[in-house]
């Protein structure tokens, strides 16, 4: 697979055949997709946590330059040293400026979107640093060499014997198909790297303004771990992250595993305050937070700015019939899925992205199981008008559109387009099925067989029975 | 460390990208779930089933004599061979001690249980709070607390008595909002992952078994209601 947004169509076609990534996926987003619905129904407060939930975010965004003052100055005066970062690259070089300054050798690194974003692990190792990731999907993804193909589950589109051939080829473990075993040698390899590293490196759920407070939410215990062993912890983190107060918390953690895993709560949250203080017998002595920009402050200018509301659940993955078919790699940035479609054309420019506003059926599916609301089709029509108005449509596009709008518009020359239809697609029919059609049409035939049109259009159909064009009703 | 300017370049430049701001009103912080006043068998009940729901063994009895023996056997099922809790924790202590006879089980300071090479370990140690509307255990740093009892161990012992139980997570989170501890750390069960095929497995990195244990005449101390 190409890691660039603009090979999405290329991609998708490996991954449309690549059975083991199919049988994967279907696995995968299927148990996620049923969890968050059996989950949700079972909570009577879910639609108010929901709505209530995309206000406090939506208030959050508003007022964005205050929380995030309020945020800086609360996490400074209880010992935290914070760092901003305008772009991924001065992140890098902030990470790995605090690596050398705190004599760091050993990094254990939870899940971080942010940290993905800005490429921190590959910057951290170049400044002499050993990063192991501890989130098992991700250190799978680590040990194959390969980015993450899904925001809560790293690995979604490894198989377990794939897993295991990853363990015997890189850790010299025997091959097995039992995943308790496999999940028991990859914690063993890593509670040795736990127990010695230096720093530990996390992302943040939630950043609180009025306590400076870091909230992570996990199951595998590997961020609890990171934040209480390690001397040092540096935090990453979009600015986006911060909500007002603490006192909100609970509304996001009724919100957040349900919609994730379909789980109540997840098995560890951690809300982490400042430094280890005065007869504390561990924790942190140095804490990083790393707040990134990379764009954002572009986007909350903006029309786009409720995609920054985001909690990265990943239910509009599991739920989007695209990215069941073709998984996370095929969109070639870091964000896959809906929020992908939106938020990488969006932080790495529009030419860039430009396939990904179109990797949507629009179903609308997404936005009905978002957890705080983001209107991601009507979001993602947006980004296709500015593709246009950015003169990134071909002109084939462009005259098809023109000539759909024409023909849509009027009701007669719609008819007859659609008796001709009849008529014509005869010719590429074979067994009820249309199996080949001529030029840029043959997108729609070269994969699969498209149902031939009904001998009869439905007008000509409703106008026999009611006597009355639909149209004249 | 960046110059403090830095920062409040990071601030005027969302300023400026919120130029032409409604003025957005905080939201009201309605609760979602109605405030708590759940009756306290119910809110116990409550937490059983969830915190059963997550994987998590509960036990209940009035003093602790008559939970020993079914305590010992989990932890010698779970492959338990040493027992840790917190100097400070009177209550953890007398549990541990007690207990070392059933397995038997050696007693082993936090410091012993954080070598690579530790023994099937439990952890034993007084929660701060237990909510019902999770089925969530809380523990804390507060008062130079150490939180190693349910971390790097393979099984979780947390103790609980009646005063302990709240409705919801912001009933326990109220009391700490003027001045959160340094850590604040919600437990529901054990560790899991499903991160190979979404299989669900139980015991990741943390322990692989948490053992709420519900005290209705405890032995020694008073309990806050909230921690």
């Amino acid at each position: 697979m190409e890691t660039r947004p603009h090979s999405f169509y290329r991609n998708s076609e490996k991954a449309l055949a690549d059975t083991a990534l199919q049988a994967a996926l279907s696995r995968a987003t299927g148990k996620f997709a049923v969890a968050r619905a059996d989950s949700v129904a079972a909570f009577p407060g879910f639609e108010a946590a929901r709505e209530q939930g995309s206000r406090i975010k939506a208030e959050a965004l508003e007022n964005l330059d205050r929380h995030l003052a309020r945020f800086i100055a609360e996490a400074s005066m209880r010992g935290a040293v914070v760092h901003v970062a305008r772009d991924a690259a001065e992140a890098r070089d902030i990470a790995a400026r605090i690596a050398r300054e705190e004599g760091v050798s050993l990094a254990i690194k939870s899940k971080s979107m942010a940290a993905e974003e800005v490429s921190l692990t590959p910057a951290l190792e170049a400044a002499g640093v050993e990063v192991v990731e501890s989130d098992l999907g991700e250190f799978i993804v680590q040990l194959a060499g390969e980015p993450p193909s899904h925001i809560i589950a790293p690995a979604v589109h490894k198989t377990r014997e794939q897993v295991s051939r990853l363990f015997q080829e890189k850790l010299g473990e025997p091959y097995t198909e039992k995943i308790p075993e496999l999940v028991r040698i990859a914690c063993t390899h890593m509670r040795e790297k736990f127990l010695a590293a230096g720093m530990g490196v996390t992302g943040a759920n939630f950043l609180c303004a009025d306590t400076g407070s870091v909230v992570l939410v996990t199951n595998e215990g590997n961020g609890r771990m990171g934040t209480i062993l390690p001397r040092v912890h540096l935090v990453v983190a979009g600015i986006e992250k911060v909500i007002p107060r603490l006192a909100d918390l609970p509304v996001f953690l009724r919100i957040l595993p349900r919609s994730a895993t379909g789980q109540t709560i997840s098995t560890y949250v951690s809300v982490l305050t400042g430094t280890r203080r005065p007869g504390d017998p561990e924790g942190p002595e140095r804490l990083h937070i790393l707040l990134v920009d990379n764009g954002r402050t572009g986007i909350l200018q903006g029309k786009y700015r409720e995609i920054l509301k985001c909690i990265r659940c990943g239910a509009c993955l599991n739920i989007c019939p695209v990215y069941q078919s073709v998984g996370g790699h095929a969109y070639g940035g870091v964000y896959p899925g809906p929020v992908g479609s939106v938020l990488t054309p969006l932080l790495n420019g529009l030419p860039e992205g430009a396939a990904l506003p179109n990797a949507s059926t629009l179903c609308g599916a997404c936005a009905e199981v978002c957890p705080v609301k983001i209107p991601l089709p009507e979001l993602l029509l947006e980004l296709r008008g500015d593709e246009r108005i950015q003169g990134l449509k071909t002109p084939t596009e462009i005259l098809g559109m023109k000539g759909y709008a024409a023909v849509m518009s009027r009701a007669g020359i719609l008819e007859a387009l659609e008796r001709l239809i009849g008529v014509v697609s005869r010719l590429f029919c074979k067994e009820g099925k249309v199996i080949w059609l001529p030029f840029k049409l043959s997108g729609w035939t070269d994969r699969r067989d498209f149902p031939a049109p009904a001998p009869q259009p439905f007008r000509k159909l409703w106008k026999k029975q009611r006597g009355i064009r639909p149209w004249n009703r | 460390m960046e110059p403090v300017d830095r920062k409040e370049e990071l601030v005027r430049r969302v300023a400026v990208a919120l130029r032409g701001r409604e003025g957005g009103k905080a939201p009201p912080r309605t609760a979602v779930t109605p405030a708590g006043s759940l009756d306290g068998t119910v809110r116990v009940a409550r937490f059983r089933e969830r915190f059963e729901a997550q994987g998590g063994s509960f036990l209940e009895g009035p003093a602790l004599e008559s939970l020993l023996p079914v305590l010992g056997e989990a932890l010698r099922l779970a492959g338990v061979t040493a027992i840790l809790f917190p100097r400070e924790d009177a209550e953890a202590r007398l549990v541990a001690e007690t207990l070392a006879p059933f397995g038997p089980f050696s007693l082993v300071s936090p410091a012993e249980a954080r070598q690579p090479s530790a023994p099937g370990t439990a952890g034993v140690q007084t929660a701060e709070g237990a909510v019902a509307e999770t089925g969530s255990i809380v523990q804390t740093s507060r008062g130079g607390k150490t939180l190693i009892p349910g971390l790097i161990v393979d099984v979780h012992v947390a103790l609980l008595t009646p005063a302990l139980f709240v409705d919801r997570l912001d009933d326990c989170l109220a009391p700490l909002l003027d001045d959160p501890p340094r850590n604040i750390s919600f437990i529901t069960g054990p560790s899991r992952t499903g991160d190979i095929e979404q299989t669900l497995t139980i015991g990741a990195h943390g322990p692989k078994k948490v053992i709420a244990v519900l005290l209705t005449s405890p032995s020694t101390g008073e309990r806050r209601a909230s921690p």
